[in-house]
């Protein structure tokens, strides 16, 4: 079931799990293929698929924290601005995201407006929120263990999708409430911000390249054993001279 | 040194995707799947029969697609009168009220992104058998991958149940003829994604390659 571990590689005393980059290999992001990199750390194409490979995904950091960054602005305008109208016999004003559970919840439908609170509300927050996190735990050198790390990348990058839900809803609603005067649905402007926020956030999970994570995990670990290597190197060095 | 090192090498099999490992197993058992040991990623799930199974699968959602995509999904109606949901029209009413990008955004989700995916998944399994699509089956390969996660037929259908749920205190709520289709088409297309194994198609298209070699 499980795959044979890596045998370690020992370097100074030290074992690390061995990994590609080490070794001048890196893994085809689309195909999975394993792939010999060119000498100096260039990008190449990958032999099977051709899809371009490069050791860690360029920029990842850089263009992560952009995008989160403009997510986590266009988030005011979506939540702000309302995102769809309901009119019913004559009468009606535009709800914004929040408002829209709010009347669910009032009218006794909290399955419903538990669904759609945590699709455009919790997701996108969460996800933002994550992606943060784990770009200062890769940055700051935060402690946090990486399996822990990992969980939360993988379920950043899996619950994205569902918040388009709202929007969705809001298509179908739509086409099928245009009565004129005795019902009808628009849609309103924060539904174009709420749309940019979801794609952004996506793209915004494809490229982060998790590998960062124990890229950062390792390096920290080695810099803990030569600490302790070389402590016990001048305990060893001072040690004859005491006796 | 150099050539233990050099014969050491070559049985690196894999890396991980998500930590980098190198790994000495390439793909997983048949029906079971290859789990890395460092960060536990899902490295390679072996489904049996991939290729004749995807095959079918994306065949019968292609099928799925035409009744779903042109039937009404739901039908609403207060007093005498009435208005009715495919999967176009939403779109198209949102395109003419001036939402361009929210309209193309829905539109690529739930239609375009789908159908490529199951157009993809068909050419790609009944392509690979032969030589010459060798190339356009690797490129269908990887636009697969980069597809895959903006098919939302999923979302759209609890979309739908969420506006049925919504709607049904404001007038009559009926499910079209289309809703059954689309949860059929959305059904198949889950089992499509799990069913399909690209490394299936790698290492048919290799086989192939050295069998012509020798
Ligand atoms: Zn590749
Ligand atoms: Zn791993």
């Amino acid at each position: 079931m499980v795959a044979d571990g890596a045998p370690g590689q020992r370097e100074g005393g030290m074992k690390l799990p061995l990994k590609a980059r080490a070794r001048g290999m890196s893994c085809c992001l689309v195909c999975h293929q394993l792939v010999t990199m060119p000498a100096g750390g260039d990008p190449r194409h990958c032999p099977r698929c051709g899809a371009r490979v490069h050791t860690r995904i360029d920029g990842s950091l850089m263009v992560t924290w952009a995008l989160v960054i403009t997510g986590t602005l266009l988030l005011l305008p979506a939540n702000i601005l309302p995102v769809m109208t309901v009119i019913y016999l004559g009468s009606g004003e535009p709800s914004t995201i929040i408002s829209g559970v709010m009347q669910l919840y009032h009218a006794g439908l909290w399955g419903i407006a538990l669904i759609v609170f945590v699709a455009s509300i919790a997701v996108p927050v969460m996800k933002l929120l994550g992606l943060i996190i784990l770009l200062i735990q890769i940055q700051l050198r935060v402690p946090l263990i990486p399996l822990q790390a990992m969980k939360l990348y993988r379920v950043v990058s899996g619950i994205g999708r569902w918040s388009l839900l709202d929007l969705f809803m809001i298509s179908i609603l739509v086409a099928l409430v245009d009565m004129g005067a005795i019902a009808q649905v628009t849609a309103g402007p924060g539904s174009t911000a709420f749309a940019t926020v979801v794609v952004v956030t996506m793209t915004a999970a494809r490229s982060f390249d998790p590998r960062l994570i124990w890229d950062a995990y390792d390096e920290r670990r080695a810099a803990v054993h030569e600490e302790r290597d070389t402590r016990a190197q001048e305990q060893q060095r001072g040690a004859p001279g005491n006796a | 040194m150099d050539q233990g090192q050099h014969r050491r090498r070559k049985t690196w099999q894999r890396a991980c995707h998500e930590c980098d490992l190198l790994l000495l197993d390439a793909v997983a058992p048949p029906g079971q799947k290859l789990v890395c040991p460092r960060c536990n990623a899902t490295l390679h799930r072996n489904p049996k029969n991939s290729v004749h199974y995807t095959a079918a699968l994306s065949l019968t959602g292609l099928l799925l697609f035409v009744p779903a995509a042109t039937l009404p999904l739901l039908h609403f109606s207060i007093f005498a009168f009435g208005g009715e949901n495919t999967l176009f029209n939403g779109v198209m009413s949102l395109f003419d009220a001036g939402y361009y990008w929210l309209s193309s955004l829905v539109l690529f989700c739930s239609v375009i992104a789908p159908l490529a995916k199951f157009l993809l998944l068909t050419f790609i399994c009944w392509g690979s058998a032969w030589a010459l699509l060798d190339r356009p089956v690797g490129l269908a390969v990887r636009w697969y991958q980069h597809l895959k996660e903006w098919g939302m037929l999923d979302v759209y259908m609890l979309g739908v149940l969420v506006a049925l749920v919504k709607m049904s205190d404001l007038g009559k709520m009926e499910v079209g003829p289309g809703l059954y289709c689309f949860a059929a088409m959305m059904l198949v297309a889950n089992l499509t994604t799990l069913s399909f194994d690209q490394e299936s198609i790698w290492s048919r298209m290799a086989r192939r390659a050295s069998g012509k070699v020798a």
